[in-house]
C-alpha cells in the first residue's frame, strides 16, 4: 500500500509544470556576452536597410535581407559559442528558435496585410517574401526539416519534436509541390510569350483551391471541405502552419533541455 | 472586345404570341435585340423565324406581362438607356414605351409582387463599372445610377432608391425570401469588390442586411435558387471565377489577368472567389456547401442554372462558361479564354458531379442562358446568348424518365401569370417543388411555365399551387408528361 502511494506521488510530480526546461531555452536563447555586438549589429543594418530603402529606393525585401544579413557574423559567432557550451544539440535547438522565430514574424506580417491592413493576396507578401516567396520558402522549409531531424538524431527524440518533425516534412512537401507547379505555370507562361508574371502564391496540397480540395476522387466528399485544410487561403494555412510549428519546437526544445 | 461589353446579354423565354410556343427574346449589347418566333411541330426539329426589335445595346432581356391584359411584353435593359418596355398589342405586333418612370440605365432588373398587393414591383441596379468606361459624369452616374425598388401602385410605380450609385455593381438580382418569413426580399449580386447587397423586407420597410451571409462570391455573376428536396432543401447558387481545371497549362492562361486584378479584403469580409452554394441549416441560417457539393469552380462563369435534364426528379446544373478581353487575357489568341460549358448531375445526397456524355461541353463562350421546353416534349432544352457568335440551342435528347409542365395564369389578378406562386408536386418519391419566376441567372428572363422532371416509376399523387397571395388549389389526376394549364378565377 505504502509503496503504491510512492509511486502515485512521483506521477503526479512527473506532470507538475516544470519551468527549469523553459529557464534553460532561456539560457540557450540569450546572446549573453554577445548581447553589445547583437544590438551594436542590428542598429548599424536597420540604418544601413532604411537608407536602401528610402534613399537608395530598393525594395522592402532588400531593407530586410541587409538586416538578417548584418546580424548574421554575431549570430555564427553566438551560436560557435553556445555550441562549446552546451553542446551541438541545444546550439541547433537555439537557432532554430531564432531563425524560425524571424520566420514566423514574416507569416504574422503577412497576416496582418492581409487581415488588418486589407492589402490584396499578391500584396500580402511579408517582408522578405517578395523576393520570391516559393524560393525563399521552399528553402526554408527543407531546412528546417533537416535541422530538426538532424535534432532528432542527435538525441531530441521527446514525443514533441516528432510530431514536429513529421509536421515539418509535411510542410516541406507542401513547399516542394508549389515550387514546382510554379516553375511548371511560369514554362507554360513562357511558351505564351508571358515574362512579366511571377506565378507565387498559387494553391499548394492542402488549402483553398489546393490539389486535395480539387482532386477528383475528393470531389463531393467531406474531404474538399475540411475547414481549414481544404478551405484556408494559402496565406491563413501557412500562418497556421508555421504557428503550430513554433507551439510545438518551444516545448520540445524546453523538453528537451530539462530532460538533459 | 472591350471588358464591359464582353459581359453580354441575356435571353428571354416566353409563349408571345399565345400560340402554345415558347418564343425566345435575344438582348445584344452591340446589335439589334431579336425576336425568334417558335414554329417547331413536337415531335419535329426546333423551327424558328427572326424579327429585329430595333433595340439595340441591350443587356437584359425579360418576357412578362407588365400592363395585366394577358398578353406577355418584352422588356430590356439597355447599355446607354433607360429599360425599354415593348407592349405587346397581339399579331405580333409592339409599341415602345420605357419601363420606369425615372432614367435608371439598369444593367439588370428583376419582377416580384414584393408588398403582396398582388401586382408586380420591380427591382432594377446599374453596373458602375460601366457607366464610368461610357464617361458619364458624376453628376450623371449619380442620377442614373443606382439600386431602386419599384412599387406599383394604381397609376404608376411608387420610386424608392436603395443604394446609391457607386455602391452598385449588379450583375443580378434574385426576389426570394431569404429569411422565411413568408415575405420576399431583395438580394443584388456585385461584381468587383462590391459586397451583395441584401434587404430584408419588415415592417418597417426595407433593412439593409450587408452581413446576412456567412459567405458569398466575391464577383456574383448570377444568382439561381431551387428546392433539392430530400438533398438539402432550399439552395441558392451564384457564379464567380474560379478555374476548373488547375493544370499548369490552364493556370497560365488565368495567372496574367489574376496578377492584374486586386482582390482587396474588408473589415469582416466575406466574398469568396469561387461559386457558392448556399442551403439552409435547422436554425435557418444560410451555409456554403458548393466545396462538398462539387460546384464550386466551374471556370469564369456567366449563368448558372438549376434544371432538371435528365428527368430523373432531381436538380441538375448547368453553368456557360469563357471570357473575351484583350485587356485581361492579351497573352492568349483574340484576347479569349476559351472554356467548356459545365454540365453537373446531381445526385440523391445532393452532389454534382460532371456530366460530359450529354454533349453540353460548348466553348462558345456563353453569357446568358435559360432551361426551358422548346419542343413542347417534356423535357429542358437549354437556350444560350454566345458573345460574338450565333445563339446555341441544346435540344434535349437524353434518355430518361419523363416531364410535366405546368403554366399558370390568374386572369383577374394584375399579376396575370402568376409570377412568385410556389407549385409542390407529390409524388411518390416525395414532393418536387418550383416556383413562377421571370428572371433568374444571369440577364435572362424564364418562361413562366414550370418544369418537373419524374423518374421512370414514380407516380404523381397531386399537384398542390400555392397562389402568390397565399390561396392554395389541388389539381388531381395529373399524369406524367402533361401540359397542365392552372387557370385560377376568382369570383
Amino acid at each position: 500500500m505504502t509503496a503504491m502511494k510512492i509511486e502515485r506521488r512521483r506521477s503526479r510530480n512527473a506532470w507538475r509544470f516544470d519551468l527549469s526546461g523553459w529557464r534553460a531555452l532561456l539560457t540557450v536563447l540569450d546572446p549573453r556576452e554577445y548581447r553589445r555586438h547583437v544590438l551594436g549589429a542590428l542598429i548599424a543594418s536597420f540604418i544601413a536597410a532604411a537608407i536602401c530603402v528610402r534613399l537608395g529606393r530598393f525594395p522592402l525585401w532588400v531593407g530586410v535581407l541587409l538586416v538578417l544579413v548584418g546580424l548574421l557574423p554575431v549570430g555564427i559567432a553566438k551560436w560557435r559559442a553556445d555550441a562549446y557550451r552546451f553542446g551541438a544539440v541545444a546550439m541547433l535547438l537555439g537557432a532554430l528558435l531564432t531563425v524560425q522565430g524571424f520566420h514566423t514574424i514574416e507569416h504574422i506580417a503577412q497576416w496582418v496585410q492581409y487581415h488588418m491592413l486589407f492589402w490584396t493576396v499578391r500584396q500580402s507578401v511579408g517582408l522578405l517574401s517578395p523576393a520570391n516567396a516559393e524560393i525563399v520558402h521552399f528553402v526554408w522549409n527543407w531546412s528546417v526539416l533537416i535541422v530538426v531531424a538532424l535534432l532528432v538524431r542527435g538525441g531530441a527524440r521527446n514525443p514533441l519534436m516528432l510530431v514536429l518533425l513529421a509536421v515539418a516534412a509535411v510542410h516541406a512537401v507542401e513547399h516542394s509541390y508549389t515550387f514546382a507547379r510554379q516553375l511548371l505555370v511560369l514554362s507554360e507562361l513562357r511558351a505564351l510569350g508571358v515574362t512579366n508574371v511571377t506565378a507565387q502564391g498559387l494553391p499548394g496540397i492542402f488549402g483553398r483551391d489546393g490539389w486535395l480540395a480539387r482532386s477528383a476522387w475528393t470531389q463531393g466528399t467531406f474531404l474538399c471541405s475540411l475547414p481549414g485544410l481544404t478551405t484556408a487561403t494559402r496565406l491563413d494555412l501557412h500562418f497556421y502552419w508555421n504557428l503550430l510549428e513554433m507551439l510545438l519546437l518551444l516545448p520540445a526544445a524546453a523538453l528537451h533541455l530539462r530532460e538533459r | 472586345m472591350r471588358t464591359y461589353l464582353a459581359n453580354g446579354a441575356g435571353v428571354a423565354a416566353g409563349d408571345l404570341d399565345d400560340d402554345g410556343r415558347i418564343d425566345l427574346v435575344f438582348a445584344s449589347v452591340d446589335n439589334d435585340s431579336e425576336i425568334l418566333w417558335n414554329a417547331t411541330v413536337s415531335p419535329g426539329a426546333p423551327d424558328f423565324t427572326d424579327m429585329r426589335l430595333s433595340v439595340p445595346n441591350t443587356r437584359a432581356a425579360a418576357i412578362i406581362d407588365v400592363d395585366a391584359d394577358g398578353r406577355l411584353d418584352v422588356v430590356l435593359t439597355r447599355r446607354n438607356a433607360a429599360p425599354m418596355l415593348l407592349r405587346n398589342l397581339g399579331d405580333r405586333r409592339f409599341v415602345r414605351d420605357l419601363l420606369l418612370p425615372n432614367h435608371l440605365i439598369a444593367y439588370t432588373i428583376a419582377f416580384a409582387d414584393l408588398n403582396g398587393d398582388g401586382a408586380l414591383d420591380i427591382v432594377a441596379a446599374s453596373y458602375q463599372a460601366e457607366l464610368e468606361r461610357e464617361a458619364y459624369s458624376s453628376q450623371e452616374q449619380d442620377a442614373r445610377g443606382g439600386a431602386f425598388y419599384y412599387q406599383r401602385t394604381a397609376t404608376g410605380y411608387l420610386v424608392q432608391r436603395l443604394a446609391d450609385s457607386a455602391s452598385t455593381q449588379a450583375l443580378a438580382i434574385a426576389l426570394i425570401d431569404l429569411d422565411a418569413d413568408g415575405r420576399r426580399d431583395i438580394w443584388i449580386g456585385n461584381d468587383f469588390d462590391q459586397h451583395d447587397q441584401i434587404w430584408l423586407r419588415t415592417n418597417e420597410g426595407w433593412q439593409p442586411r450587408g452581413d446576412f451571409f456567412a459567405v458569398t462570391s466575391h464577383s456574383t455573376m448570377s444568382i439561381d435558387w431551387a428546392d433539392l428536396g430530400a438533398a438539402g432543401g432550399a439552395a441558392l447558387f451564384t457564379t464567380d471565377m474560379n478555374p476548373y481545371d488547375t493544370s499548369p497549362q490552364n493556370l497560365a492562361r488565368w495567372v496574367p489577368m489574376m496578377s492584374v486584378t486586386a482582390q482587396k479584403l474588408t473589415a469582416g469580409d466575406v466574398q469568396l472567389p469561387a461559386n457558392v452554394m448556399q442551403l439552409r441549416d435547422d436554425d435557418g441560417v444560410w451555409h456554403n456547401e458548393a466545396a462538398r457539393r462539387g460546384v464550386d469552380a466551374t471556370g469564369w462563369s456567366w449563368s448558372g442554372r438549376f434544371g432538371d435534364f435528365d428527368n430523373d426528379g432531381l436538380q441538375d446544373l448547368y453553368v456557360v462558361n469563357g471570357m473575351v478581353a484583350l485587356d485581361l487575357f492579351g497573352h492568349l489568341p483574340d484576347g479569349a479564354l476559351i472554356e467548356e460549358n459545365r454540365a453537373l448531375r446531381g445526385d440523391a445526397d445532393g452532389r454534382f458531379t460532371l456530366a460530359p456524355k450529354w454533349g453540353l461541353n460548348s466553348t462558345a463562350s456563353g453569357r446568358g442562358m435559360l432551361p426551358v421546353d422548346i419542343d413542347g416534349d417534356g423535357d429542358l432544352d437549354i437556350v444560350i446568348n454566345n458573345l460574338r457568335g450565333s445563339a446555341r440551342l441544346f435540344e434535349n435528347r437524353l434518355c430518361g424518365g419523363n416531364g410535366l409542365l405546368v403554366d399558370l395564369r390568374w386572369r383577374s389578378a394584375q399579376n396575370t401569370r402568376a409570377v412568385g406562386a410556389q407549385l409542390e408536386l407529390r409524388t411518390s418519391r416525395g414532393v418536387l417543388r418550383r416556383d413562377v419566376r421571370v428572371m433568374s441567372g444571369y440577364l435572362s428572363g424564364d418562361a413562366p411555365q414550370v418544369h418537373f422532371g419524374i423518374a421512370r416509376g414514380v407516380t404523381i399523387e397531386g399537384l398542390d399551387v400555392i397562389w402568390p397571395d397565399g390561396a392554395r388549389s389541388q389539381v388531381h389526376d395529373v399524369q406524367v408528361g402533361e401540359f397542365v394549364h392552372v387557370v385560377r378565377e376568382d369570383r
